[in-house]
């Protein structure tokens, strides 16, 4: 039999229900839960989170937080929480052993095994989390926004959601991630995060990636791959909209910027908390579980304004290196050298003073004006398949704007379910 | 109306648009930005401001920093450029020019 193991050697959890038992639901008392859960029920489900099997309990929540581990010394960042509130769970009469049906957008989509209902402090759960209680921070917003009560239990995903293109073809649970690997016979298999519509500087750091991953393997066979893996979640207005993100990333295989056989772009369904080193950690732990074996970090790693250090994420990693089931690839930030007149690393290039960095701010100009970037700055491929990808799927815009909120098509459908109600 | 207003509208440069400017003898004008991206500055007066402002309200002035309208729609800025090709010019004529057509309509 085929083995599966992700991070701290536990096996890939796999808590998915075959179709056609839609029967046994029957009855059932039904809740419905809003979209970030939803996602956490499918990552949770196909083992995105091992060894996670449901939301948190409070001891888990209180030993990620206190000593970044689960009770069992699993090394683990970020809770992980099914929030209700307290009116709620009285007029539902919930208790502890109870198992529940979960409901998203109309039909059903897990069992929920409710083994612990609480209450935790949020502030303290923010601080711990993100390291500040400012409200500015998304993470902590999101952490203040949580309704009340926390329960925690197991889920099972009852009804597997339909990804609708372009989404589909970039959809893989770890399992299939795991195999896709075995089958391109890739033994080392590094992860890029992204949130970004590549630009030269993003493509250089997965090449120097690349490199740093071969390690000591041969060259004449090919058996080090780069796995793009996109955060697909809650946008934020300025955000790359997700199709331009997965469109792009893949045109960069497609025209030749990398070889068939050593790139693949998939993606996961997680919100980023922006917990800067936390947020690594947990990174690390998730790509762990997509089978990859070594996992890129650069400059300021899932941070936002200026909450962290460019390498307090770095830092941390390197603190738990031995609990980590995957290698971490150290890299400084590339940028534009005209002396050197390339792309180039600042650990490397010596004209620091004439360095061009690359930034958000002057992308976005760019892109807004829709004037082609020399090849310098951004693949002329990429550009156009940014273009068409705005206007496919941004109303004309490659930037999340409260119009693509309101009318974005929705990643995934879940089945209509005939289920008889409690 | 010649000369400078107090007003930037930066307009990205890249090669192709270069080559335009080079026909025009605009080049010297835009000023290396990044990696080859080049920007032209082309200048407007406060009351040119105030009618852009109007006239596309996505737009915002940058009044603190760097004196700029930023975020007007991509097609009043190709017209800005085409306008500044056509009359050799990045001084107030361009958008008072712009305007007097119907602005980037
Ligand atoms: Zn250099």
């Amino acid at each position: 039999m085929t083995s599966y193991v992700g991070h701290n050697g536990k096996t890939i959890v796999d808590r998915v229900e075959a179709d056609g038992r839609e029967g046994r639901l029957g009855g059932m008392l039904t809740i419905p839960v809003r979209r970030e859960i939803a996602h956490e029920i499918i990552s949770l489900s196909y083992g995105f989170f091992t060894p996670l099997e449901g939301f948190m309990n409070r001891e888990q929540v209180e030993s990620t937080l206190n000593e970044m581990e689960l009770p069992d010394g699993t090394l683990w960042s970020i809770p992980i929480v099914f929030d209700l509130a307290p009116e709620k769970i009285s007029e539902y009469g919930l208790r502890s052993g109870d198992e529940v049906l979960l409901e998203y957008d109309g039909s059903p989509i897990a069992r929920f095994s409710m083994d612990d209902i609480f209450d935790y402090n949020t502030d303290e759960m923010s601080e711990k989390t993100y390291g500040t209680k400012d409200l500015k921070h998304p993470g902590v917003k999101r952490t203040h926004s949580y309704q009340g009560k926390f329960i925690g239990g197991k889920v099972t995903l009852v009804n597997e959601p339909k990804f609708n293109p372009p989404y589909d073809r970039f959809w893989m649970t770890p399992k299939q991630h795991i195999d896709a690997f075995r089958k391109k016979k890739w033994k080392h298999i590094v992860a890029h995060q992204t949130r970004n519509v590549p630009h030269t500087g993003h493509e250089a750091l997965m090449k120097q990636a690349w490199f740093a991953a071969n390690e000591d393997m041969p060259v004449d066979q090919i058996r080090t791959g780069i796995l793009v893996n996109a955060i697909i979640g809650e946008k934020r207005v300025g955000d790359y909209i997700d199709e331009s993100i997965l469109l792009t990333q893949d045109a960069l295989r497609q025209y030749g910027y990398f070889r068939e056989d050593v790139h693949m772009v998939t993606f996961t369904l997680w919100d980023m908390r922006y917990a800067g080193p936390r947020e690594a950690i947990f990174h690390a732990i998730l790509r762990t579980n997509l089978g990859c074996t070594h996992h890129m970090f650069g400059r300021d790693h899932a941070g936002v304004g200026n909450f962290y250090r460019p390498y307090d994420a770095q830092d941390l990693l390197k603190q738990y290196r031995e609990k980590l089931s995957i290698k971490p690839v150290f890299l400084m930030e590339n940028w534009y050298c005209p002396e050197c007149a390339e792309v180039t690393n600042a650990s490397v290039c010596g004209h620091e003073k004439k360095a061009q960095n690359f930034s958000g701010t002057l992308l976005r100009s760019i892109l807004t004006d829709g004037v082609k970037p020399t090849k310098k700055v951004m693949r002329p491929e990429v550009f156009d398949v940014v273009m068409k990808s705005a206007s496919d799927y941004g109303v004309g815009s490659p930037f999340v704007t409260e119009k693509y909120l309101a009318s974005r098509r929705p990643i995934f459908n879940l089945r209509k379910m005939e289920v008889q109600k409690a | 109306m010649t000369g400078k207003g107090n007003v930037k509208i930066n307009v990205w440069i890249n090669e192709e648009r270069l080559d335009a400017l080079r026909k025009a003898g605009l080049d010297r004008l835009a000023k290396e930005e990044f990696a080859g991206m080049m920007l032209l500055e082309v200048t407007c007066t406060e009351e040119q401001k105030d009618k852009l402002l109007e006239q596309y309200p996505t737009a915002k002035y940058d009044s603190s920093t760097t004196h700029s309208i930023e975020l007007l729609p991509r097609e009043v800025k190709d017209k800005i450029f085409e306008t500044s090709l056509q009359l050799r010019s990045t001084g107030p004529e361009v958008i008072e020019n712009m305007l007097s057509r119907g602005g980037g309509k």
